[in-house]
């Protein structure tokens, strides 16, 4: 078990009330699994994901890596090192280029790397899908899919076992979507990384190999 | 792509906002650049001023202080002398390079002619009345504190022996010009000729007693005045006339001088009875006249500290570099605007930098969000921001350095003609120091200068304010929740 998340609690504070977005939430997710979370808007998904990314911290609850306990390690400690997130709307920095992107986290990380980082950058763009020509592109010059792709390969290139997306085929058409979810489970299966992916939509959480559901806060897993 | 070149990546990808962020931080620059460059132009005419001023000290009497009494208080007011004691336990304090006392006394000759300048060398000036053209100043300093000060200078014979001075031997040193009026050599003897005149009735002089002195020359002097060197003074006839009195001076040990005012008095008290009853005291004919050199112009305050306490009431102690502020006054006001306007300047550049780059931040919102879901640390993140800053800061510094500075002599001359026009009437000073500053002194020693006081004080000055207006607007960095951003 690489991630596990024990009786979270998660609420926004209203007046008196507390309003929960999670209530006493456990899950568990193994390595070489591509799992995903389904949910309307508004049953906690994202919230869910922020906590597993360490981007918040739960009211109560905890999360375990590799059975240590994320506070422990260091919330950016543990994105530095530990988790590649990927975001709805990509998230990438529009003055650099593909590439540059993609090596901002291999910068940042204290993982071991190699050192030719920028041909490490470039072959995992290729892997995704983004020949040289268009890694070298300023990232508003590239497509809704390329820049999904791109922060694909950026949440791969610091070589973590876990990879957190939010609706990451939120912003692109079906084709797009398809190879997106492509990638994902050939990471988790050929790469024998964890993916969780938190989306909306039954297609692809008919593709996942575990598929949790989010309804007023509490988590179920399903058959 | 660590936090230094992503900020230097900043810079060179986001063109317009750099150029921005330039032109405000050049505009600011010039404003602190040309309030530096004034700033220390005016500290080097002060410290200038202030050592050609020299670091004499003197103790007066406050005569402020004498005329703000009330009637009553003026009635019952006794100034004591300050005693030779006193003047020997100041002239002890450690500040001190080497101090004199001084009794000085107008004396005639009969057979001495004096000294009436250059020009007037042919025109026949007729005295009404008992000459008393010589001035009999006596020392208690060996060496002479006026040739140690360079207000003149032994050019022939020596100085005063220890002994002379203690025994108050009859030696003179008489300046060059007067010896050579009279045709006298070191080792030849002058007489002075001590008259002692009634003038209390009917306005008439009649001569009660007169004595002859008789000193050997041991040595001559020249004058060694500043202006001497330099032509045509701005004010002639008062050069002039400081000249010819010091070209009559007789330089004597003080013993002679109290001697001879010790003789003038006892024969004028036979002759005025009234007199006599004032004079009590032998005390009372030995009124010495204290000059302190100081080993450094900053040990002024210090030396006036320790001093102050030990004086009579009364007194004061006087420096000679006091006078500055008379003399400066075109320079003091600069000084006083260009240090407002640097106040001003700093603070603006404090709150328009930090509000450009606060606004540039929030702009970048979405990037800084993004390094924070990376792991990246805050205080990197912060790093990255203070690059980019700092380095645009520093070409903005670098080239107002220039700019500033040139702006600055244009400012400088400006308001210095204005100042000076209302200066009209040249401010100079003639006191007891004898020192010969004119405000035009003054301002020629203003200069604004390129130097590396004035360049480390920019850079120093400029990158702090631009550092501090960086970092109140990195607060809200520090701030920024990731997932508010992200998600």
């Amino acid at each position: 078990m690489i991630l596990e998340a024990k009786d979270l609690n998660y609420f926004y504070q209203d007046g008196e009330n507390r309003r929960y977005i999670l209530k006493d939430t456990s899950a568990s997710f193994e390595k070489g699994k591509f799992y995903t979370i389904l949910g309307q808007s508004g049953s906690g998904k994202t919230s869910f994901l922020a906590l597993l990314s360490a981007l918040d911290s739960p009211h109560s609850g905890t999360v375990l890596f590799n059975e240590q306990d994320i506070k422990q390690i260091g919330y950016e400690k543990y994105r530095r090192n530990n988790v590649g997130i990927i975001f709805q709307s990509y998230n990438l920095i529009p003055t650099l280029t593909a590439v540059e992107n993609v090596l901002v986290p291999m910068s940042i990380t204290e993982n071991e790397l190699p050192e030719d980082k920028k041909t490490v950058a470039y072959n995992l763009l290729d892997y995704i899908g983004i020949v040289k020509s268009k890694a070298d592109r300023f990232v508003n010059k590239l497509s809704g899919g390329e820049q999904q792709r791109v922060a694909i390969a950026r949440a791969l290139a610091t070589n973590v076992e876990l990879i957190l997306a939010d609706e990451p085929t939120g912003n692109l058409d079906e084709e797009m979507e398809q190879e997106i979810i492509d990638i994902f489970k050939k990471l988790a299966h050929e790469h024998q990384k964890c993916v969780i992916v938190v989306t909306h939509s039954n297609e692809i959480a008919l593709q996942s190999d575990q598929t949790f559901s989010l309804k007023k806060g509490v988590l179920t897993a399903d058959e | 792509m660590n936090f230094i070149k992503r900020g230097l990546l900043g810079i060179t990808r986001k063109k317009g906002k750099s150029l921005i962020l330039l032109a405000v931080i050049f505009i600011l620059g010039n404003l602190i650049s040309g309030a530096i460059s004034i700033q220390q132009a005016t500290n080097n005419v002060e410290s200038t001023i202030k050592e050609r001023l020299g670091t004499a000290a003197m103790l007066e009497v406050d005569y402020e202080e004498i005329e703000a009494m009330s009637e009553e208080e003026w009635m019952e007011l006794e100034i004591s002398n300050i005693d030779i004691d006193l003047i020997k336990q100041i002239g002890g304090l450690s500040y001190v390079k080497y101090y004199d006392y001084s009794m000085s006394t107008a004396i005639g000759s009969e057979s001495l002619e004096s000294y009436q300048g250059e020009e007037t060398e042919e025109e026949h000036i007729i005295w009404d009345g008992p000459s008393m053209e010589f001035t009999l100043k006596g020392i208690n300093y060996a060496p002479v504190v006026d040739f140690e000060e360079q207000k003149g200078k032994l050019v022939d014979g020596r100085v005063f022996t220890t002994d002379e001075v203690e025994n108050g031997s009859a030696v003179a040193i008489i300046s060059n010009k007067l010896a050579e009026k009279n045709n006298l050599n070191v080792g030849d003897t002058l007489t002075l000729n001590n008259a002692v005149y009634d003038y209390s009735e009917s306005g008439e002089e009649e001569l009660i007693a007169s004595r002859d002195v008789i000193l050997e020359i041991i040595g001559l002097f020249e004058p060694q005045s500043a202006k001497e060197d330099k032509g045509e003074s701005s004010d002639g006839g008062m050069m002039d006339f400081m000249d010819i009195d010091y070209q009559n001076t007789v330089y004597v040990p003080n013993e002679v001088v109290s001697s001879e005012e010790r003789y003038y008095w006892e024969e004028y008290v036979k002759f005025d009875n009234d007199y006599a009853d004032m004079l009590v005291e032998d005390d009372d004919l030995e009124y010495y006249t204290p000059i302190f050199f100081l080993n450094n112009q900053e040990d002024t305050e210090a030396f006036k500290e320790e001093v102050m306490p030990l004086l009579p009431e009364l007194y004061l102690v006087v420096n000679a570099s006091d006078q500055y502020e008379d003399i400066a006054g075109p320079i003091e006001s600069m000084s006083k605007i260009s240090g407002y306007v640097l106040l001003v300047a700093v603070i603006a550049t404090v709150l328009i930098i930090g509000l450009v780059v606060l606004l540039f931040l929030r702009d970048r919102k979405r990037e800084l969000g993004i390094y924070l879901s990376l792991g990246e640390r805050r205080s990197r993140v912060v790093g990255q921001i203070l690059i980019e800053v700092m380095i645009i800061g520093m070409i903005g510094i670098s080239l107002s350095l220039f700019t500033g500075n040139f702006l600055a002599q244009g400012v400088s001359e400006t308001m210095l003609e204005a100042e000076h026009d209302q200066f009209q009437e040249d401010m100079m000073v003639y006191n007891e120091f004898e020192i010969d500053l004119t405000t035009d002194d003054v301002l020629e020693s203003y200069e604004i200068q390129l130097n590396s006081n004035y360049i480390v004080m920019f850079y120093v000055v400029g990158l702090l304010t631009i550092l501090v207006s960086t970092v109140i607007p990195l607060t809200y960095i520090v701030r920024l929740n990731p997932k508010k951003i992200m998600m």
